[in-house]
């Protein structure tokens, strides 16, 4: 919901303004960020907390938006916007977009989706970051024979969950405790339950996890993690739980849950299964 | 001006003496009922701390002998022999004192020389995950088998130690694990141990013969065995605190003898309300068992200490772990090893959470023994304030007063099941 809503605020703006008329036009800083480019090479920004680069041989500005603010461990949707260094936005041009761990010397099979905007804006999809740690995703922008690259570093990414760290926050009032949920985009039902009845702190246990598709049907062989979380304390669980497989019908088991202080916790069940990414948040309040 | 002072002076006299009245048409009793009034979640938290939901020892599926009461004689001797240490005068009772809840009231231990950290209290100990400040070991017995091979401790070794169980102890030890071989001064090197701080010790073992490793270990870790089956008895007996839940728990609140001060009751409601201390503090024994990093001072007489980021691999790596030869356990018994949090880097500096039963009765404090009273451990969470981890909430010299107080009700008598039998 929150990404779409960035593209149509994205899209508007671009068209309206940027675009339109090729004139600077108020961002939510009010005000397009200066050059602090090389030479006649400008940066472009229009959105207060998005990334910018100038491509290595300072043809092209670009700047990374990312909806959820961070990336994590998972699929991700980006949004790139592309000017010329010289200003004006560059439409129908050439992008791929690759991730890449410096550290390990690999990507990642999974190729990234991508889809023009308007107004140099364009869409990346299936941005899958396969494990948490150090990434880069490498940007390449062609338009009229003119090629150049540029590369965003991410020194930390996280698995979902982790993005609840160090909030501080007391729980709200009405939190939702439910232990059966759809996961955020409506892809699946999950349900758990503590094989051992009721979780008890400071005790090792297992949950059982039951993984349905948005129509009832059960999902089997999907890959899941989970990462548990204490948003009033900004740490995580004191375990490393494991996820296995039981039978087919959706069932999977995780062994090795444990929590140690009173309070809220949240838990992040993230399924991924044919190409699907998208994940749950259980509420617990442990006595 | 004079009119209006007039006025504010009648004004104040006035509030005071409706004060005066409200105060006195509101009788004792009623404070006092407000006092030990405790709402639904409250008592849940209550009942989880009370000594009652310790429920019975845990099983230690690592060591098939935990529940023998022979063996645990059999430990109950090892655990105040002197014989095995390197100037014959440490036992394993030098640091852990009967007559001081089982530790020492040093900073930092002393056995054959001063140890980096305090000697940790065993009433109750059975109960943990995690054994030393860092958890470096999974089980009790193979905490047991540190100390005696470390130079700063017992400072003898495994092959020293299964010569003096064949000469002096080999009838109890036969009858509870069969048949042990001669061991001889000539053909087994005595100071021989799979040491990494002293080359010619493990040059001595290396060059041991795989059966002779073997019987040597096999006598080694049926010692750690032995005492943990004594020291899991010794544990800890209901205190004022407990007494106090207990009337709580059966609506006595009007009972003239409770078992609690107002101070202490005051100080009882800090601890699980607005101090936080349960965050760490939890469960019957006090305690989470789990690893964090306060940011205490240094003791400046011990060297910096990296605590359980260094104990992971340590503990996965010992070869008396749960998953290891030695253990009885099946491996899918060995949970915490299994599910282990191997972020290093999470746990610099951190140590284990202790109990706080008895807490009172043992001062110095902390792993290296910074403080010398509790007032300086309260003292140092109040300082913390900022700390998301440590927030202890703005605590007044009066809260600080009451927490302390009521720190004093966790005291008990501490004793040895294993004392009864002999």
């Amino acid at each position: 919901m929150r990404r779409i809503l960035l593209v149509v605020i994205a899209s508007i703006s671009l068209l309206m303004g940027c675009a339109a008329t090729n004139e600077p036009m108020p961002g939510h800083n009010g005000g397009m960020t200066e050059g602090h480019g090389h030479g006649d090479a400008q940066i472009t920004q229009h959105f207060d907390d998005s990334l910018t680069k100038l491509t290595d041989n300072d043809l092209y500005s670009l700047e990374l938006v990312i909806p959820n603010k961070n990336l994590m461990m998972g699929v991700n949707t980006v949004e790139i916007i592309v000017h010329h260094a010289t200003g004006g936005d560059v439409a129908q041009g050439e992008l791929t977009v690759t991730p890449w761990m410096p550290g390990m010397g690999h990507g990642v099979m999974e190729k990234t989706v991508i889809t023009e905007r308007g107004g140099g804006l364009y869409s990346v999809d299936n941005v899958v970051l396969s494990m948490t740690g150090h990434w880069q995703l490498q940007v390449k922008v062609s338009k009229d024979g003119k090629e150049d690259t540029a590369v965003f570093d991410f020194p930390e990414v996280k698995a979902m969950g982790h993005e609840h760290a160090m909030m501080k926050a007391p729980p709200p009032k009405d939190l939702d405790y439910s232990t059966m949920k759809m996961t955020s985009s409506d892809a699946f039902n999950v349900m758990y339950k503590s094989t051992s009845g009721k979780i008890r702190i400071n005790r090792i246990h297992s949950w059982e996890l039951t993984v349905k598709d948005a129509d009832g049907r059960p999902v089997n062989d999907a890959k899941i993690t989970v990462v548990g979380d204490m948003p009033e304390h900004g740490h995580g669980l004191p375990t490393q739980p494991e996820v296995a497989k039981i039978g087919s019908g959706g069932l999977y088991r995780i062994d090795g849950m444990k929590f140690t202080m009173p309070g809220w916790w949240v838990v992040t069940v993230s399924i991924m299964v044919n190409g699907v990414h998208d994940s749950v948040s259980f509420n617990l309040n442990i006595l | 001006m004079r009119n209006n002072s007039i006025r504010a002076i009648g004004f104040a006299v006035a509030i005071s003496l409706l004060l005066l009245i409200a105060n006195m048409t509101v009788p004792k009793t009623v404070l006092s009922m407000d006092q030990h009034t405790w709402s639904d979640q409250e008592k849940a938290i209550l009942g989880s701390l009370w000594i009652g939901s310790l429920g019975s020892l845990p099983v230690d599926p690592s060591n098939k002998y935990s529940d023998n009461p022979k063996a645990a004689a059999f430990g109950r001797k090892l655990f105040f022999e002197d014989h095995f240490s390197g100037n014959m005068k440490v036992s394993c009772a030098t640091c852990h004192r009967e007559d001081y809840s089982f530790t020492d009231n040093l900073p930092l231990s002393h056995g054959m020389d001063t140890t980096p950290r305090r000697s940790m209290p065993l009433a109750g100990v059975a109960y943990n995950s995690w054994f030393f400040w860092d958890g470096r070991t999974d089980s009790l017995w193979s905490q047991a088998l540190g100390p005696i091979e470390s130079k700063l401790e017992h400072g003898i070794s495994r092959t020293m130690s299964a010569y003096i169980i064949s000469k002096y102890y080999r009838e109890e030890y036969e009858s509870l694990f069969g048949p042990i071989p001669e061991i001889t001064e000539d053909k087994w090197p005595q100071k021989a141990r799979p040491a990494q701080d002293d080359p010619n010790a493990l040059k001595a073992w290396v060059l041991m013969t795989p059966e002779q490793k073997e019987a040597v270990n096999r006598i080694y870790v049926n010692m750690g065995k032995s005492i943990a089956a004594f020291v899991r008895t010794i544990l800890p007996q209901p205190s004022p605190f407990d007494h106090y839940v207990e009337q709580i728990q059966a609506a006595d609140t009007t009972n003239p003898r409770m078992a609690l001060t107002n101070d202490e009751v005051a100080g009882l409601r800090l601890f699980i309300g607005k101090a936080k201390c349960t965050n760490c503090h939890n469960g019957p024994m006090f305690t989470n068992s789990d690893f964090h990093n306060l940011g205490l001072p240094q003791n400046k007489k011990a060297a910096s200490d990296e605590g359980r980021s260094t104990a992971i691999t340590q503990v996965l790596s010992s070869e008396f772990n749960c998953l290891g030869k030695y253990s009885d356990a099946h491996p899918n018994e060995c949970s915490e090893l299994r599910f282990i949090d191997t972020s290093d880097k999470k746990y610099v500096g951190a140590f284990k959470t202790p109990t706080l039963r008895g807490v009172t009765d043992r001062p110095p404090y902390m792993h290296a023994g910074q403080f010398a009273t509790i007032r300086e451990v309260l003292e140092f969470y109040r300082s913390q304030a900022q700390n998301p981890e440590l927030g202890h909430g703005d605590l007044t010299d009066k809260e600080l007063n009451q927490l302390e107080a009521f720190l004093h009700t966790l005291s008990s008598p501490v004793t040895s099941l294993q004392a009864e039998v002999k």
